[in-house]
């Protein structure tokens, strides 16, 4: 009874298994060891080269911008000194406009008594930011205002 | 008139006073030394009455109180002026430029 079952069994093919690929397969080789570390010493060699000529640049124009800026410095003050005596006059006008009907009240003066009293009458007195932005939109106000905080 | 003499008097206000001044500082400085001179000449008692002026002069200066009260006055006006009609449009504000403050 125990004959007549016939068992298949695992077994190699024949002539056995192929032999296992362990051995080690290098990438290949397009450069020695000394060959780069020239190339690199000459990259880098050259890489400062044009670096430095960049630098030199850069650091020539930087000087051609700082004296443009010296060279106009004194005209923007200029001019800025400028529309500030302009706006000084025109805040004046507006004031004599504006307060032509407050009884009391002079041009220059906190109804009529001098800001600063031992001073010539005709001493330019310089405003506060609030006088010299008194007759100002409030939206300029602000934006002057800010542009203070964060300067 | 604080600060000419102190209520009471030691070697540490005579020490401390000479720290707070606008000798050093800059803008107040004439009209400090106008009136310390003064109260220097006159005494407290007469000083106050005499250099009453310099004693003005020196705390407008000081706190630009005037200046402020003459921005508060006018903005009032303005804002009066505007709100009952007689200012419009562009005669509302006198804006000045940004860059001339």
């Amino acid at each position: 009874m125990a004959d007549a079952i016939i068992r298949k069994q695992d077994l190699p093919p024949p002539g056995g298994y192929k032999p296992i690929p362990y051995k080690r397969i290098p990438a290949k080789q397009f450069f020695s060891g000394y060959a780069m570390f020239a190339g690199y010493i000459g990259i880098t060699a050259a890489g400062l080269y044009l670096y430095n000529l960049n630098y030199k640049q850069i650091k020539k124009d930087e000087v051609e911008m700082r004296s443009a800026k010296m060279a106009i410095y004194p005209m923007l003050l200029a001019e800025r000194d400028r529309e500030y005596l302009k706006q000084l006059r025109k805040n004046r006008d507006a004031e004599a406009e504006l307060m032509k009907d407050v009884p009391g009240w002079e041009v220059g003066t906190y109804y009529g008594e001098r800001v600063y009293k031992n001073l010539p009458p005709d001493t330019l007195v310089e405003p506060i930011f609030h006088e010299y932005y008194a007759h100002a939109d409030p939206k300029e106000w602000y934006r002057r205002a800010y542009l203070k905080l964060l300067s | 008139m604080q600060g000419i003499s102190p209520f009471l008097r030691s070697p540490f206000t005579d020490i401390t006073g000479c720290i707070t001044s606008h000798q050093m500082l800059g803008r107040c400085q004439k009209q400090e030394m106008q009136m310390m001179d003064c109260m220097e000449a006159y005494g407290l008692e007469r000083g106050m009455k005499k250099c009453g002026d310099f004693i003005e002069d020196f705390r407008e200066c000081h706190n630009l109180r005037k200046q402020y009260s003459r921005f508060l006055a006018m903005r009032k006006e303005r804002d009066r002026q505007i709100a009952a009609g007689i200012l419009k449009d562009d005669k509302k504000y006198v804006s000045p430029r940004i860059d001339s403050y």
